[in-house]
Formats: C-alpha cells, sequence, structure tokens
C-alpha cells in the first residue's frame, strides 16, 4: 500500500533514481506541451493561447479523480500523502508577487528549466532572476518573517473547509475545469491570433 | 456512407464532448460508489512488520534497573486478572485485566506518549495479545517485559548462580540480579511469592506515579 | 501566415493529452514518494549551498537558510534537487527528439531581445521572491497542492493566475 518511499516498499536509497526519472518525465511532459515557450505561456493572460490553463486544469483533475479512486481501492492512504500548509497571507501575498513576475518573465519555475534546457536565453536569465530573487528573501528574512509565518492554518484540504464530500468536491471541480476549457475555447475564438 | 463510417465520423467530430463525458463520469463515479469504513488504526503491512519485530520487548534485566533508578518515564501495567494482582506484582504496576483493555477508564493509560508503557503478564501471553491490539490502533511506546512476571522470578528474584566456566559478564550480571533482587525485598534466593504486598487497589485516578516503594 | 498556423498547431502534444500524461505522473509521484513535484525548491537549495561556500558563518546566522543546512551534508543532497536534473534532462530530450533545440532568445517582434532579458530577469526575481514566501512556486505549490486538495494550493494559483490577469494589461507589449 503506497506511498512506497514513506512506507519502506521502497529501499530509500531508490530515491534520487526515482527523483531523476520523475522528474525527466515532468520535463518531457512540460516541454512538449509547448510549456518551454514563453509566449506560448503567455497567452493565457491575453486570451490566445489557453495551453496552460488546459494542462494544468487537465492534470489537477486527473490527479485529483486518480488519487482518490487509489485511496478507494485501498492502493494509497490519501491522509498520508504530503499536504502543504496553508498560511493564508503569505500564500495570498506570495502568489501575487509570482503573477507580477510571471507576467514580466513569462516563465515560472519549473517551465524556466525546461525552456532553459532547450536553450532559451530568456529562460537562463529568469533563472539567475530566480536564484537572485531566493537570495533577496533569505537576507530579508526577518523583515519578511512575520508574514511568513503568519496566519498558519495548519494543514488543511479543501474538504476541512467547505466541509464537503470529497467526492462532491472532485465533482463540481471537474465540472468547473470543463466549463472553464469551453470558455476558453470560446475566448479564444474571439481574439486575435498571435504567431510566435 | 456505411455506417461505420458515420460512427467514426460522429467521434472525431465530437471527440471532446465524448472526453469531457467521460471524465465527468469517472468523477461522478467516486459520488456514486458505496462507500465503506476503513480500518482505523495503522496499515496491516506496519502491523506485520512491527509484529515480527522484537525491538517491543525490554527484559526483566532492563526492567530492573529502570525501577532501581525510579525512572520517572515507566509505566507498568498489569495485564493479569484482579486477583492475581492484588496476589502480587511489581511495585506500583497499574492492574489493567486484559478484557477492559480498551475500556474507557483505562484507555488513557495506554493511548498516550508521556510514558514507556511496559505491559506484563504472568508469561509475555497476555502483554503480547495487549500490545497487538494497541499497536494495531496505532499506540505509541508500547513494550512488553520479555517472559513476563516468571521470567522476572527466575532472574531477579532468584537468579540462577552462574557455572564456573561461565565469562565475567555472567558474574557481573548476577550480582547485579542478587542486588535487584533485594532492593525488590527478597533477601534469600528462595522461590518464595512475598515481596511487596500490594494492597494498592487499582488506582487509576491519576498516570502519575508514586515513587518506587521496595525494600531499602 | 497559413503554412506558420499549421506550425503552431501541431508542433506540440495536444494540451489536453500533455494534461492527462502529467496528472497520471502527479499519481505516480505520490504514490511512489508521497508527496508532489516541484522546481524552486532545487534552485532554493542551490542558493543555499552556494551562500553555505561563500560565507559559511553568515549562513549559518542567518534564520532562513540555517533551516536548510544540516551538519556533514549538503544542501544539494535533496530529493528536489535531483528531480530538477531530471526536469533539465527531459526537457532536452524532447527539445531534441522534435529539433527544438536552438540557443535564442523568444520575445514578441514589438520588443529588442534586450527589453525581454531585463523584463526576464525582474520576473524571475519576483518569481523567486514570491515562491520563498508562498512555500512553493506553480509546481510545488498549485499543482501538487491541487492534486490533494490543499487549500493553499488553491488560494496559491488563485493568487497567481488572478494577479496575472490584473497586470496584465500593463505587459501586452511584450507578448501581443
Amino acid at each position: 500500500m503506497g506511498p512506497l518511499i514513506p512506507n519502506g516498499l521502497i529501499p530509500v536509497e531508490w530515491n534520487y533514481v526515482i527523483a531523476i526519472l520523475i522528474g525527466m518525465a515532468f520535463g518531457y511532459i512540460l516541454e512538449a506541451s509547448g510549456f518551454s515557450s514563453s509566449r506560448k505561456l503567455a497567452g493565457v493572460f491575453y486570451g490566445y493561447d489557453f495551453v496552460v490553463l488546459k494542462v494544468f486544469f487537465t492534470s489537477a483533475v486527473v490527479s485529483v479523480i486518480g488519487l482518490y479512486y487509489l485511496d478507494y481501492l485501498n492502493f494509497l492512504d490519501i491522509s498520508q500523502l504530503y499536504v502543504q500548509p496553508t498560511y493564508l497571507w503569505a500564500a495570498i501575498i506570495g502568489g501575487m508577487i509570482m503573477g507580477v513576475g510571471f507576467l514580466a518573465g513569462g516563465f515560472c519555475p519549473g517551465t524556466s528549466f525546461c525552456g532553459a534546457a532547450i536553450g532559451k536565453i530568456d529562460a537562463i536569465v529568469f533563472i539567475i532572476g530566480l536564484t537572485i530573487g531566493i537570495f533577496v528573501f533569505a537576507e530579508a528574512f526577518t523583515f519578511l518573517e512575520p508574514l511568513f509565518n503568519s496566519s498558519n492554518l495548519g494543514h488543511i484540504t479543501m474538504v476541512d473547509i467547505l466541509d464537503i464530500s470529497p467526492y462532491w468536491f472532485i465533482l463540481i471541480f471537474t465540472i468547473i475545469a470543463i466549463g472553464s476549457f469551453v470558455f476558453s475555447d470560446w475566448v479564444r475564438s474571439k481574439v486575435k491570433k498571435v504567431f510566435y | 456512407m456505411s455506417k461505420r463510417y458515420k460512427t467514426k465520423k460522429f467521434i472525431v467530430k465530437r471527440e471532446y464532448q465524448i472526453l469531457a463525458f467521460i471524465l465527468v463520469f469517472i468523477a461522478a463515479g467516486l459520488v456514486l460508489l458505496p462507500k465503506y469504513k476503513k480500518n482505523e488504526g495503522i496499515m496491516p503491512e506496519l502491523f506485520v512488520k512491527n509484529a515480527i519485530s522484537s525491538e517491543r520487548y525490554i527484559s526483566t534485566d532492563q526492567l530492573a534497573d529502570k525501577i532501581i533508578n525510579q525512572d520517572p518515564s515507566v509505566l507498568l501495567i498489569d495485564m493479569r486478572s484482579e486477583k492475581e494482582f492484588n496476589e502480587f506484582s511489581l511495585p506500583n504496576a497499574i492492574n489493567i485485566p486484559l478484557k477492559n483493555l480498551l475500556d474507557d477508564d483505562y484507555i488513557g493509560y495506554i493511548d498516550q506518549d508521556i510514558y514507556d508503557v511496559i505491559l506484563f503478564s504472568n508469561d509475555s501471553f497476555y502483554a503480547d495479545q495487549a500490545w497487538m491490539l494497541g499497536n494495531r490502533l496505532g499506540f505509541k511506546n508500547l513494550y512488553v517485559l520479555k517472559g513476563g512476571l516468571n521470567e522476572w522470578f527466575n532472574t531477579i528474584i532468584n537468579p540462577k548462580y552462574p557455572d564456573e566456566t561461565m565469562p565475567r559478564e555472567a558474574f557481573k550480571l548476577y550480582d547485579f540480579r542478587k542486588a535487584a533482587g533485594i532492593y525488590f525485598g527478597v533477601g534469600a534466593p528462595k522461590t518464595e511469592k512475598k515481596a511487596a504486598p500490594t494492597k494498592k487497589v487499582i488506582t487509576v485516578k491519576k498516570k502519575k506515579k508514586r515513587a518506587a516503594e521496595g525494600g531499602c | 501566415m497559413k503554412g506558420k498556423k499549421q506550425k503552431n498547431r501541431h508542433v506540440y502534444w495536444n494540451p489536453y493529452f500533455g494534461g492527462f500524461l502529467l496528472g497520471l505522473l502527479i499519481i505516480a509521484t505520490f504514490y511512489l514518494t508521497g508527496r508532489g513535484l516541484g522546481a524552486s525548491g532545487a534552485i532554493k537549495s542551490g542558493v543555499v549551498s552556494m551562500v553555505h561556500t561563500v560565507a559559511p558563518t553568515h549562513a549559518e546566522n542567518n534564520a532562513y537558510y540555517s533551516k536548510f543546512i544540516k551538519e556533514g551534508e549538503s544542501p544539494l543532497n535533496n530529493w528536489l534537487v535531483f528531480e530538477a536534473i531530471g526536469v533539465l534532462l527531459g526537457a532536452f530530450l524532447s527539445g531534441a527528439l522534435t529539433g527544438r533545440l536552438k540557443l535564442k532568445v523568444q520575445h514578441s517582434p514589438k520588443i529588442s531581445s534586450r527589453r525581454r532579458l531585463i523584463f526576464a530577469l525582474a520576473g524571475g526575481l519576483l518569481f523567486g521572491l514570491g515562491a520563498q514566501i508562498a512555500r512553493g512556486c506553480t509546481s510545488g505549490a498549485a499543482l501538487s497542492g491541487m492534486a490533494v486538495l490543499s487549500v493553499g494550493g488553491f488560494i496559491t494559483m488563485i493568487a497567481i493566475f488572478g494577479t496575472g490577469f490584473m497586470v496584465a494589461y500593463f505587459f501586452r507589449k511584450n507578448w501581443i
């Protein structure tokens, strides 16, 4: 019963081998879906290319449905999975800063790796920017610490705060995702095409 | 146009609708599938792994050492019946007969993580059973006195004098056991079930324990 | 223009197919390791080890670096670092197989590549800062978080994309 490594069913030595293999699959999928192109990524904000939204929502829906099926069939214990803690204001403000960074830089960290791997100089510069950004954060940590540690809500999930069965939430989420795909296709048909 | 071609055309034209329908159908499956209650406690694999490991055992010598040093983190629990408990038990032990283990009155003693709970009975049998129950439910810090009270008598109360051929450690151990036996109120090496006549009627009010009482 | 349009459509995978595979990969990752994917964590480890090498005392005194420094173990010896190496390899493989390997600066014809690089640097800086505050980037917090229905994952995703739409107007020259 999974997860395999935390439960000792795969020796820990395999951890890094698995990490590289998973990373390779991740990089391959991102690159092949077009995530190495910053103009394609930015398209979602201007309505000329919705690949980010489509890939993102499809993967979120598929993974959450799959994980809950595995849990239902007892292959996996969903309560053992790592849920990162929710720090409300840190998530909101950090997310907003990332939003501006996304529009300015045209990448997010994972996609910038893909871009850098196929020789996009802007992606390499973006990674340098990331490094500086993290350095700035660490140096200013004493100043940012109150924000970083404020409003800790613990390891909560949507199920906890909405007080709804996870299965119903997944169904609603799936329908919302499909609605967003239909909507994005409609928007795209209205917007002037951009070629890149 | 053949029928097959028509079907094919229909599928190609509406592939996204069909895929979306399948996705919603699968998601709805989670809602519609009959729910069942999952087993409580730790996973079977982990339980078996714990059960075959001997890490849960504590030897009588270790326990004697802990009691003599008045280790405050030890909580002794006697799994035998109340009658046997009244005849003899280890100092400061609490009596929880096995059948009452999961009663509301007693569960607080084993479902906690402050003390190292040491379970014992006449041999390891009841204690092992209690340990299995507790471990399955995910309780922490449960240990079993290896060999139980029988082993306690054979080693601490009435240690066997080592043969001349035995290594030095055996004599050291004998001395320790002898001293421990005296501590527990048995002067002479006799198999006499005496020791601290425990008048304590199940004092189950608080987790705190009194200081070790004995022959000193 | 028509030929180019053809190219736009067929050069990459169908997004739903890519999303489906990515979803399966996330499931596999959780099933194997009990945790999600990540990207910015690898760079964080890189920064920590760099600072630790250049100025060890400074790194140990800093409240943030010291969280990640363990005695006798390099901060680079980390799951996410290996995963990031894998991402580079995988993306390179995909680019090589489809003939996309090319050293270039990609930018809108309306701006110079110099301007593109400056914005990329600034964007990276902001993204790095934001990812540390929010404890994860789009892959770590939003993508993997949403798979386990984490509240933080949803909030981070809404914050990133909501802000993106709000500020999109000001950056339009860079992209359209």
